[in-house]
């Protein structure tokens, strides 16, 4: 998860909502004059103006208004939820409240839907937010805090048999040629311990990169970002199944890059995996010659946060 | 109770939508100053002739209070009616009805109303962040005690897209649902900014694959759907029928306006699918005595493609639930039989922020004196415009008419 998302900031007119949500209980207000329930928290009545609400625990059962599907984030540090499902919720008392759906597929949502609380976990500290799914979901296990963890390949998927290919083999190379990428690779999380690394190492510790206070209030991503070249640089820890090898060779070497670009911002905190295909393969004099686009995304995020045309030199 | 009609605007400058990045740089003051110099001498009037002023407040470079006054001082105007329009998209419709009413009431006799929206020059201690992280909530109030700020952000609601997005879902639910007439509004509109060498797509034909094939950005919004920021800016003269008859062109008088507003986020709206716009356009026409099918022509803020369909059916120009099949079943362009947006519309035009909005006010005045051009309407006596500010949260409604 990013650590630059906008946090709820409590008032004294709304801190019993955050409390209860804390304690898993959902208390909204209900006036005491005209019986209106009323969201989100006020001093006052909204229909008679009335300054006498009380608090009241409701189970949370509602129906789904509206909701819609986003297939750019609303924030960048949002990428790690997309696609976010964002929600109106009615509930039983007839209040509507903005929130997330989880726990459900897209082909699941349909307007009208029931729906039930789901108490989310958002930090450490125990601060929830009010998110809903399914009322055929199990909620308690929609609390915790997503894994924050690099991910291993699923050792469950079935790694595709990899082909030897001779790196002579003129008209074998020519066929891994192909317009479509691989599948994704493991995922792993850029986080500010390892960006304050690779700022020390490489000397680039520019503000945007190390100092979260500072790129919090003044970066136009809202926190910091990592350095281009280190995302670029983490391929070596994404792992990626090609489906072939090249054989034949006494000498590989990494030749540089074709082209190189950084075309869209990883937060930290981000998750980022990878994916590849081969380009181009050129038979040269000085030896077979591959040309891998590599892409680095961060999770979830269709634009490519790093954009490698690789070249790889085997010498026989 | 309502206008008389005595009102017109006489006047009206805009600067040429232009991407952000290659725009000219002013201060805001300095546009106020050229954009009424514009005006005046589109109305072919003097600066001695104006002494009322409606400007924005929200988003003036130079000052975040006491606009009016700092902007009379800059222009060296004297006053006898000066106002602060905030409605978002809804601030030209607002400003006009605002003006109109001041010159009814006697108060003043010629107004200009005027938004700036290029950027101004940067500082040399300021931060070309800065306006990357201003539009970062997308309008969205970050302020401690902002019910949004508490209540939205943080589970990612915020800016327009999702909030229209979700009014376009909770429709295709309610009634149905026909995405290819809804590309249609942005390729009808487009087919009129053909027409119009000063809209940001001129030049560019568009087809309903080609918006269908567009990127999604929100189910089921795609980006050739939604507006495109741009830098530009605006301004009209408004003035009494005594100053109007001085004119050069033909007056668009200000026979009816209405204006309706309850909520900032839709989702607290009574029914989210029926919109401000409704009472705002009934107003507007009893206040002129006409009918939906009365007007020429109807000049409707489409920051989205749905903001216009639910406006042709709250305005009552089909019936609820109606709105798609009148989309296929008319033509929207210029040569067409329901002419709306004849300028492109901002979707086509470019949004410049809050004045995006006065080009439909614009456009109905340039129809109803006879100057458009290419895309001039055969008859053209009387324009319906509406102003949409936020999600359909502040909506406004006018009748201009010819004389």
């Amino acid at each position: 998860m990013s650590n630059n998302k906008p946090m709820p900031v409590p008032t004294q007119i709304s801190a019993p909502f955050w409390e209860g949500l804390k304690a898993r209980r959902l208390l909204i207000q209900q006036c005491n004059a005209c019986s209106h329930w009323n969201f989100y928290p006020r001093r006052h009545c909204p229909v008679c103006l009335e300054h006498d609400l009380a608090w009241r625990e409701v189970d949370g059962a509602a129906t789904l208004y509206s909701y819609t599907v986003t297939r750019i984030a609303t924030l960048p540090d949002f990428i790690d939820e997309m696609p976010q499902k964002l929600a109106v919720v009615e509930l039983a008392q007839g209040v509507r409240i903005n929130t997330n759906l989880v726990g459900l597929d897209e082909g699941e949502i349909e307007i009208g839907m029931p729906l039930q609380p789901v108490f989310a976990e958002v930090d450490a500290k125990g601060n929830r937010l009010l998110r809903f799914t399914g009322v055929d979901k199990d909620a308690s296990s929609l609390e915790a805090l997503p894994a924050q963890d690099s991910e291993p390949l699923s050792v469950a998927s079935e790694q595709p048999a990899v082909q030897q290919i001779d790196m002579n083999d003129g008209p074998a190379l020519q066929a891994l040629v192909s317009e479509a990428f691989c599948d994704w690779s493991n995922v792993v999380v850029v986080d500010q311990a390892l960006i304050n690394a690779f700022a020390q190492l490489s000397g680039d510790d520019y503000w945007i990169h190390t100092d979260p206070e500072r790129a919090r209030l003044q970066s136009p991503f809202g926190g910091t970002i990592a350095h281009g070249a280190l995302v670029q640089v983490l391929q070596s820890r994404m792992k990626l199944a090609l489906g072939f090898e090249i054989s034949g060779f006494t000498t590989q070497i990494n030749y540089g890059s074709d082209r190189l670009r950084f075309p869209a911002p990883v937060p930290a905190g981000s998750r980022i995996h990878s994916r590849a295909r081969v380009k181009k393969v050129e038979l040269l004099a000085r030896g077979t010659q591959l040309t891998l686009e590599l892409t680095t995304h961060v999770v979830g995020q269709d634009r490519p946060s790093v954009i490698n045309d690789l070249v790889i030199l085997y010498i026989a | 109770m309502g206008l008389k009609g005595h009102a017109a605007i006489v006047g009206t400058a805009q600067y040429k939508p232009e991407k952000y990045a290659t725009a000219p740089r002013m201060f805001h003051l300095e546009q106020v100053a050229d954009l009424a110099a514009q005006a005046l001498r589109d109305a072919g009037l003097k600066a001695s002739d104006l002494d009322g002023l409606v400007i924005n407040g929200p988003h003036f470079h130079e000052a975040s209070v006491f606009v009016p006054a700092m902007a009379a001082e800059y222009l060296g105007l004297r006053l006898n009616f000066a106002e602060v329009v905030d409605l978002g998209g809804c601030t030209s419709v607002g400003m006009v009805w605002r003006a109109a009413a001041a010159i009814e009431l006697g108060l003043c006799q010629a107004v200009l109303c005027v938004i700036p929206a290029r950027m101004a020059p940067l500082g040399p201690d300021e931060d070309p962040g800065w306006m990357a992280r201003s539009m970062r909530f997308g309008g969205h109030s970050t302020a401690f005690g902002a019910p949004e700020a508490e209540f939205d952000l943080p589970y990612g609601h915020m800016g327009q897209n999702t909030g229209y997005a979700m009014i376009a879902q909770r429709y295709a639910a309610q009634y149905n649902y026909d995405q290819r007439a809804m590309a249609k509004i942005a390729v009808d509109q487009r087919t009129n900014a053909l027409a119009n060498p000063q809209a940001m797509f001129y030049g560019q034909p568009l087809t309903i694959e080609q918006v269908l094939a567009s990127k999604m950005v929100a189910d089921p919004l795609h980006v050739l759907e939604i507006v495109m920021p741009v830098a530009g800016g605006a301004a009209m003269i408004i003035t009494n029928k005594e100053v109007a008859a001085r004119a050069r062109k033909r007056p668009a008088f200000i026979t009816g306006f209405g204006e309706h507003l309850a909520f900032k986020s839709p989702s607290y709206a009574e029914d989210m699918l029926n919109t401000p716009i409704g009472p705002a356009s009934q107003r507007a026409f009893a206040m002129a005595g006409l009918k939906p099918k009365d007007v020429d022509a109807a000049q409707i803020y489409d920051c989205y493609t749905i903001t216009t369909l639910l406006t042709l059916e709250d305005a009552g120009f089909c019936g609820k639930g109606e709105g798609m099949a009148f989309v296929r079943e008319h033509d929207l362009t210029w040569r067409g039989d329901f002419p709306m947006n004849t300028h492109g519309g901002q979707l086509s035009f470019g949004q410049s922020a809050s004045a995006g909005g006065m080009s439909q006010v614009i456009e109905a005045v340039t129809q109803i004196a006879g100057t458009a051009g290419e895309r001039q309407l055969g008859r053209c006596d009387s324009v319906y415009v509406s102003g949409t500010g936020g999600v359909m949260s502040e909506q406004g409604a006018l009748i201009l008419q010819g004389a």
